[in-house]
């Protein structure tokens, strides 16, 4: 178990926090500019100016009312920066190797990140996604005692961000070290964690279970991930020629997501829908090219920001999730939504992600 | 006399050029002023203030005489002349050499288990060895080059403080321009090959760092 209380003073605010962490991967999420970074960087000992309490298992790393600061390199924390930080004039095999401590830590890491293949290539000529692995498994040679990732994941494509995802996931199951997990994107947050911080302006706003702290609009709208409509369903079935992969939402109608194979009928999946990407008509659609289309009726309208999120509940599924739609001020003023108005969602299969 | 003078000042104006492009903070610009100093005064007032700082009755000369160390007039004047007035050059290409290395990537390796020494040399001097090595070349030829404020400190003297650039303005002065010509030409070599030695590192560099 980790513990830190960590006092940093930013520029705009000070870093205030007080976090018990047990093993399993933690979120942290919150807007730019929070602090995230800066709290890795201090539990790795590499912010001079923090001041205050960490402790792993016990063992006192920092502890400023005693004269105790740890160097960062007799900390053993696995720090994997978000653009990687690969050492450019070492191989991929000189980088993995940089830190070594455990020969098969270091075989065992290559393996799960599949790089055996790059390991005589430099950093330079690699793509983003073999970047972040090699980034990982340099960081997994050295046995670190706490996992510190920032936001792996942010730096790549969607496509390349669900090939990497998985390997999180089997690093996590693997391994068993605890781990502090920054990213903006609720998906990754649901696929990795078990547990969820949110961070504004340099102070803990929520801390819980993900699902739950993520269905609540405020806490997604902070997380600044945009708000997502998050669907649990499973895999009905494919159909190749059509393009599309046919998914049974509990509590909500089929849905067409794009053509996915390599997902087994009757997996379970999650779905994203951003709540942007969610078309709001006040009449039946019709000729429309979304795949999508479900009844509801408005419950609440609330203004977000410079946008209006509306909370659907679904015509025919009263048990089923709502759902969250954002659309513009002037569209409501045009299309008259209010609490009660029925609407009809439509959402493009190309709008619908699996996480 | 010019490669010990550059070997010496190796270390001194690593360190130099590394703090300088690390530290933020007050005084930073007049620190970076006083050591490019030498860079645009006249090289004989720079070997005035040198013989008098180490002069028999100057400050720090009286500390060295007093311990059997004498410097103005000796090849040990030579090479604290050349030194000087080198140094400069060596700090302003290492500095900008080291401020190209991203501060994070030498975080990382510190968290990877290196100390403080261990991270410079396994990251910090490997990604800036060029501009290092650069900056040493020109110091090395700047050294080799010195007249202004070596003749100063250390005089003239045959065989034991009479350099190259000495020589030929000796040569000359006694009418030998024939020795002259010939010294100009070993000048001319080594200067040419030093430059070009920067040149094609430098160049190299420019080309691992954008593939």
């Amino acid at each position: 178990m980790i513990e830190a209380r960590i006092e940093l003073p930013l520029a705009r605010f000070p870093l205030h926090v007080d976090l018990k962490l047990g093993r399993g991967v933690t979120a942290l999420m919150g807007p730019s500019g929070s602090g995230k970074t800066s709290l890795l960087e201090s539990i790795a000992g590499l912010r001079r100016a923090a001041r205050g309490r960490i402790a792993l298992e016990g063992e006192r790393w920092l502890d400023t009312d005693a004269g105790v600061r740890l160097a960062p390199n007799q900390r053993r924390v696995g720090y994997v920066p978000q653009d990687a930080g690969l050492f450019p004039h070492l191989s991929v095999r000189g980088n993995v190797r940089f830190g070594l401590r455990d020969e098969a830590a270091a075989e065992s890491a290559i393996d799960t990140l599949e790089i055996r293949d790059l390991l005589d290539r430099y950093p330079l000529s690699l793509s983003g996604g073999e970047r972040q692995r090699v980034s990982l498994a340099r960081a997994l040679a050295t046995r670190p005692r706490l996992l510190l990732l920032d936001e792996p994941l942010a730096s790549l494509d969607l496509a390349l961000r669900q090939r990497v995802l998985p390997y999180l996931v089997r690093i996590r199951d693997r391994w068993q070290v605890p781990c502090l997990y920054v990213t903006h994107n609720v998906g990754e947050a649901l696929a990795v964690a078990e547990r969820l911080v949110l961070l504004q302006d340099g102070a803990v706003q929520a801390d819980g279970r993900p699902k739950e702290l993520l269905a609540v609009p405020a806490v997604t709208r902070e997380a600044e991930a945009g708000l997502e409509n998050l669907l649990a369903g499973t895999i009905a079935g494919h159909d190749a020629d059509g393009g599309v992969t046919r998914i049974d939402l509990d509590g909500g109608p089929p849905m067409s997501v794009p053509y996915s194979p390599d997902r087994k009928v009757g997996e379970g999946v999650t779905l994203s829908v951003r709540a942007e990407d969610v078309l709001v008509a006040i009449e039946p659609p019709t000729g429309l090219s979304a795949r999508n289309v479900v009844a509801a009726r408005i419950t609440a309208v609330e203004r977000t920001g410079a946008d209006v999120t509306l909370h659907c509940a679904l015509e025919d599924w009263d048990r089923g999730p709502a759902w969250f739609a954002r659309v513009t001020p002037a569209a409501t003023a045009v299309l008259g939504l209010a609490a009660g108005t029925r609407v009809w969602l439509a959402v493009k299969s190309h709008s619908v992600r699996m996480v | 006399m010019a490669a010990l003078s550059t070997l010496l000042l190796l270390p001194l104006g690593i360190a130099a050029a590394l703090a300088l492009a690390r530290f933020r903070g007050p005084g930073k610009g007049a620190l970076e002023t006083l050591l490019s100093l030498p860079l645009v005064l006249p090289p004989t007032a720079v070997g005035l203030l040198l013989l008098e700082l180490l002069a028999r009755r100057g400050p720090l000369g009286g500390w060295l005489h007093a311990r059997g160390i004498e410097v103005v007039f000796t090849w040990k004047a030579v090479v604290v002349a050349t030194a000087v007035m080198s140094f400069p050059l060596l700090v302003r290409s290492a500095r900008t050499a080291f401020e190209e290395v991203d501060p994070r990537l030498v975080g990382i390796a510190r968290t990877l288990g290196c100390g403080a020494w261990a991270a410079f040399f396994r990251v910090t001097l490997p990604l800036a060895w060029r501009g290092v090595l650069a900056g040493t070349i020109l110091a090395f030829s700047r050294a080799l080059g010195e007249f202004g404020a070596t003749v100063i400190i250390a005089g003239n003297i045959p065989g034991r403080t009479r350099t190259l650039a000495l020589a030929i303005f000796h040569d000359n002065q006694i009418g030998r321009d024939d020795r002259a010509m010939v010294l100009a030409g070993v000048t001319i070599v080594l200067a040419f090959t030093a430059l070009w030695l920067t040149e094609w590192i430098t160049r190299r560099r420019a080309r691992t760092v954008e593939p």
